[in-house]
């Protein structure tokens, strides 16, 4: 009897043991999870964006109605664009308040952060991970790294609360005709020759007046983390209680913007117009998101020799720059809308979806085998050099932090840059004043 | 009992009976506009009180008392500091429109009210601008007053004037003449930024003919005899005005002044359109915070005690003006 | 102030608008056209924008007539959004509004003009301080009356929630009762000559009747008035739809050009043709209605 009560005991121990052990990759009985459940009629979603103006918004809109007709199972997605991120972002708060989410919001990780704190964002983990609806291990490897980590959040565990979704980064626009046509070689590489480059391609008239600027910055809290990290900083310390960019770095970049603008080399300019000065010549530099390649071509009266790159650098051989670009987040609802949103973003970051949102929208793929798409590397050789120009510079970006409350630290550092432009403060009063002020809403949102 | 005393009664009785009927017509008659102002205005009054109690970000947390009220008024310094320099810079907006555009509406009523060619084809044009969306019409001024494409600084180019930042410049314009003249203005003397006077250019151009509808409508009740017995005593052009004109104008004058007050306090739309309380909060009235306070930060419990705070602040404001300003309202 | 010495005869002439004359016509015109300039000229900007291709429209300086005519854009406009949609809501939630506002401020008007009841004053008073309260006070409550009430909470007390929220409803019920239309018939139902109400209650007529025959048809102006001056408020309203709304489908169509200007961006022609649009049919309704405006204005009470 116990030569037969041995095995049968055995046996029950391993089905115990694998049951506990969960999915394993040796697990033959895998318990099923909310990702794995299967979508019995259709589905209809919402996904909310910021994408206002074509080619963007027209590609999202195609890319949504392709997965519409392709996906087998139902589920169809209506897009409804709800201004811009700032006004995306009030839309979703008000409607977490009204109780009427919409089931797919594409966000910036800060506001993630903030629409987490009432609890309304799933994990996404469980589903990336499902056998039957997840990624494999090596189509998680072919994201890139750094896109998948912004999207953690280390405030609620290092969940994945969103997806890279419509990602770019921070660059530099050089006019090459403009610096061509007042002596300067070639693009600069570090900080010291951008200044030198800026004021070279600056004109004035008889009066000391400035007829052309060389540099136009839109003043941004993205830009200026991207600029202190350019010269070496960080953007937050490592235990991400306080902030980071209120060190030497920082006020090395204030120094510069208070030296620029005050020489009248520099401007800040209004809304979008940056991009149409710089079409037009009126420019040599600006400096912001790869995305706005679509924008300042459609605004060129004749053809520019234009280039895009990495920031200038302290360090040319370690290029550092921010990674831009916002995500995608599902929020509760029921299983099979969650499950019918995540295969949504599943569909959207497969290698010839990515490749082709890259080629309409100008945002980069997500996939490094997506550089292999031949449609892809055919349409940057052709049309859009410089998107493959920003590509290669991906791999230097890193992600701006994700902690709740980055949404009004980005504020206090627009009004921070405000003062120092302006005139209004120096650059070292403003920067430790607004580094205070940055640390009290860290402190006020752990 | 006669027979005439059975009759009064009577038709006592059936009054009594009518009154009752028509007592319940009545109030069958207003349980519509009762129902939607209770249900729409007057419980939300009490509701908006009830909110300022509680921490609420976002859902609904704890009680908190008078906390929220005590946070804006001094306890917590970000959000006390924010709170009266809005209230500053609202009743600042204020003091720089209201005068303005009733002084620049009293000019031009008076003006068109003598016997002029075209008087309809200039009204009509004055009254347009207030009943355009502001929506609308701001966009148009943040293009008019475009620092590089804007005809306005097209035209002060043209008197030497450098290209203004309007919207966008946070500057006060007493700091900025001073810097003019070469004069070193302090910065407490430095005065509302140019932005802010742009707000209010916009404000003055939206409600001018609004108000010069009102005083034209007040000139036309001023009997012309009292003028044409002055004139036989020799009274001038200005004494005219000055003792006729004006005092015989004051009720509508005090309206306008009320009502013009009123809206300028309460103002949001154009303020969000054409700077969204920038640059460096130098626009952002006391609505603007309200607005940021409630739906961007999401903290809905403060947000209601500045609200409830706001109403305080205008009624005790009107009530100030009534008490002070109605005494000298002649009436004919 | 002289004691005018004709008091018989100007107690029973007609009032003739007429002042003290300024001296120079030339004087009075100028002023007048300049103030005419500056008020008409976001207008006249507007639209000669609309009309103009984007490198124009950017240009520096600006050039006052367009040199080159390019309708296009407004079919450009129209392709970018929804735009029928939006006109289709505002047109709906308009005109709904005004209706039910009408309807109610009329019954309410009359009550207190005509009726004689007990509370009459009370009611009136309370009428006179919902008048007197800003929005601001009233918006959040408002908007978490339109909420959904959350898992746990109790959606009729202390707050009702009516889970209205992204809806023409929310749009609409708010502003059914006016306590601005309400004073406003009152005065013009208070001007009713009492003649008419006693050969009325002679002939055994009733509120309703007396209503309905006689009073609303003669107070035709006034009843103009009030629905111009409502559809305005619900045409140009911004604030509470932004918040209240989020989808398309029942978005209005000053939160849309908002939207817009935002998608826009620098490219203002669009933008130009886009307000246009919206501001046209409030500009076409005012000067069709213009004498009622004005007589409205006049009328509101504010006799010296």
């Amino acid at each position: 009897m116990t030569k037969m009560r041995i095995p049968t005991l055995l046996a029950a121990l391993a089905l115990l043991l694998g049951a506990c052990a969960g999915a394993g990759p040796a697990a033959t009985a895998a318990p099923t999870t909310e990702a794995d459940i299967e979508i019995t009629g259709p589905v209809s979603l919402t996904l909310w964006h910021a994408l206002t103006s074509d080619p963007q918004k027209g590609a999202l809109e195609a890319a949504v109605k392709k997965f519409n007709e392709t996906n087998g199972k139902g589920i169809t997605i209506t897009p409804v664009v709800q201004g811009n991120y700032t006004q995306l972002y009030q839309k979703t708060l008000g409607a977490i308040q009204a109780g009427a989410l919409p089931e797919i919001v594409h966000a910036y990780e800060s506001q993630v952060a903030d629409y987490q704190k009432a609890d309304v964002v799933i994990d996404l983990e469980t589903y990336m991970n499902s056998k039957t609806n997840g990624l494999d291990k090596a189509s998680q490897d072919d994201i890139y790294k750094p896109y998948f980590d912004t999207n953690r959040f280390p405030q609620y565990g290092n969940k994945l609360l969103s997806f890279p979704f419509t990602k770019s980064l921070f660059v530099m626009y050089t006019n090459e005709d403009v610096l061509t046509s007042s002596g300067v070689t070639s693009t600069p590489k570090t900080w010291a020759e951008f200044e030198q480059a800026v004021m070279k391609t600056t004109q004035k008239d008889a009066s000391g007046k400035t007829t052309r600027y060389g540099w136009a910055q839109p003043l941004d809290a993205s830009n200026f983390n991207a600029q202190v990290m350019s010269m070496g900083g960080n953007v937050m310390s490592a235990d991400n209680k306080t902030v980071a960019w209120d060190g030497k770095e920082g006020l090395a970049v204030l120094q510069m913007y208070e030296r620029l603008w005050k020489g009248g080399y520099a401007y800040t300019p209004t809304g979008f117009d940056w991009q149409t000065d710089f079409a037009q010549s009126k420019l040599a530099f600006t400096m912001g998101s790869t995305s706005s390649r679509p924008f300042i071509a459609g605004a060129m009266k004749t053809p520019v020799k234009w280039n895009v790159g990495v920031p200038p650098q302290t360090d040319p051989a370690k290029p550092r720059t921010v990674m831009y670009g916002a995500n995608v987040a599902v929020l509760k609802s029921t299983p099979e809308k969650q499950l019918a949103s995540w295969l949504f973003v599943k569909w959207f970051s497969e290698q010839q979806q990515t490749a082709d949102w890259a080629t309409k929208s100008y945002y980069m793929p997500v996939r490094k085998a997506a550089a292999n798409d031949e449609v892809l590397k055919s349409y940057w050789s052709s049309k859009d050099p410089q998107g493959k120009q920003a590509f290669d510079v991906i791999s230097s970006s890193i992600p701006e932090p994700n902690v709740r409350g980055q949404q009004e630290i980005r504020d206090v550092i627009f009004d921070m840059l405000t003062k120092v432009t302006t005139g209004k403060a120096t650059p070292d009063a403003a920067l430790k004043d607004a580094g205070t002020k940055a640390n009290q809403i860290l402190k006020e949102n752990q | 009992m006669s027979g005439g005393a059975i009759a009064i009664t009577e038709r006592a009785a059936s009054r009594r009976r009518r009154g009752l009927i028509e007592n319940a017509q009545a109030y069958l008659f207003l349980v519509p506009a009762i129902a939607f102002l209770g249900l729409f205005k007057i419980l939300p009054a009490f509701y908006a009180i009830y909110i300022s109690f509680f921490r609420w970000d976002v859902i609904q947390g704890a009680f908190r008392g008078l906390d929220n009220y005590f946070d804006i008024l001094w306890q917590n310094t970000t959000r006390s500091q924010a709170f009266w320099q809005s209230l500053s810079t609202t009743f600042t907006y204020a003091a720089i429109t209201v005068p303005i555009e009733m002084g620049l509406a009293l000019v031009v009523a008076y003006v068109l009210f003598q016997k002029l060619a075209g008087r309809d084809l200039y009204r009509t044009i004055y009254y347009l601008p207030y009943v355009t969306s502001t929506v609308a019409a701001a966009s148009v001024f943040l293009w008019v007053f475009h620092p590089q494409y804007g005809i306005a600084n097209q035209l002060l180019g043209v008197f030497g004037i450098s290209a203004l930042r309007w919207y966008q410049e946070p500057d006060g314009v007493f700091q900025m003449l001073g810097n003019a003249a070469g004069l070193a203005v302090p910065d407490w003397a430095a005065g509302p930024s140019l932005a802010l006077i742009g707000v209010a250019i916009f404000s003055i151009w939206h409600f001018l003919g609004f108000q010069i509808l009102i005083f034209l409508g007040g000139l036309g009740n001023i009997p012309v005899e009292y003028y044409e017995a002055a004139k036989l005593d020799g009274a001038s052009q200005w004494q005219l005005f000055r003792r006729i004109t004006l005092p015989l104008l004051s009720p509508q004058i005090f309206f306008v002044f009320t009502i013009a007050s009123i809206a300028v306090l309460r103002a949001f739309n154009e303020i969000f359109v054409l700077t969204n309380g920038g640059p460096l909060d130098t626009t952002r009235t006391v609505t603007m915070l309200l607005f940021k306070t409630f739906f961007q930060q999401g903290q809905i419990g403060l947000g209601s005690a500045m609200g409830v705070l706001l109403t305080l602040i205008i009624l005790a404001f009107t009530l100030i003006q009534f008490r002070v300003l109605e005494r000298r309202v002649t009436y004919t | 102030m002289n004691t005018p010495q004709v008091l018989p005869r100007a107690i029973t002439r007609p009032m003739r608008p007429h002042l003290p004359a300024i001296t120079s016509t030339v004087f009075k015109h100028l002023v007048l056209i300049l103030v005419g300039i500056i008020v008409a000229y976001p207008f006249y900007f507007m639209v000669t924008s609309a009309f103009k291709e984007f490198f124009e429209a950017t240009q520096v300086p600006p050039t006052l007539f367009p040199t080159s005519w390019h309708p296009e854009n407004y079919a450009e406009v129209w392709s970018k959004q929804p735009w029928g949609r939006f006109f289709a809501n505002t047109f709906f939630i308009a005109g709904v509004t005004v209706f039910g506002e009408l309807v109610i401020a009329v019954l309410a008007a009359y009550a207190f003009a005509q009726m004689n009841f007990r509370g009459k004053n009370v009611l009136f008073a309370l009428f006179l301080a919902t008048y007197m309260m800003p929005a601001e006070a009233t918006l959040i409550p408002n908007f978490v009356m339109m909420t959904k009430a959350p898992p746990g909470v109790n959606p009729f007390f202390p707050i009702p929630r009516l889970n209205l929220y992204d809806t023409y409803a929310a749009q609409i019920l708010p502003f059914l009762a006016s306590a601005f239309s309400v004073f406003l018939l009152r005065q013009q139902f208070l001007a009713i000559p009492k003649e008419l109400r006693d050969a009325a209650v002679i002939d055994g007529a009733g509120h309703v009747r007396f209503l309905w025959s006689i009073a609303l048809p003669i107070s035709v102006p006034a009843l103009v008035t009030v629905a111009i001056l409502s559809f305005y408020g619900s045409w140009n309203s911004f604030l509470w739809p932004f918040i209240v709304t989020s989808s398309e489908a029942v978005r209005p169509i000053q939160v849309a050009l908002n939207a817009f200007s935002a998608e826009a961006g620098s490219h203002y022609h669009l933008l130009m043709a886009a307000a246009s649009l919206v501001v046209a049919p409030i500009v076409l309704l005012y000067l069709v209605g213009q004498r009622f405006l004005v007589q409205g204005v006049a009328r509101t009470g504010i006799r010296g």
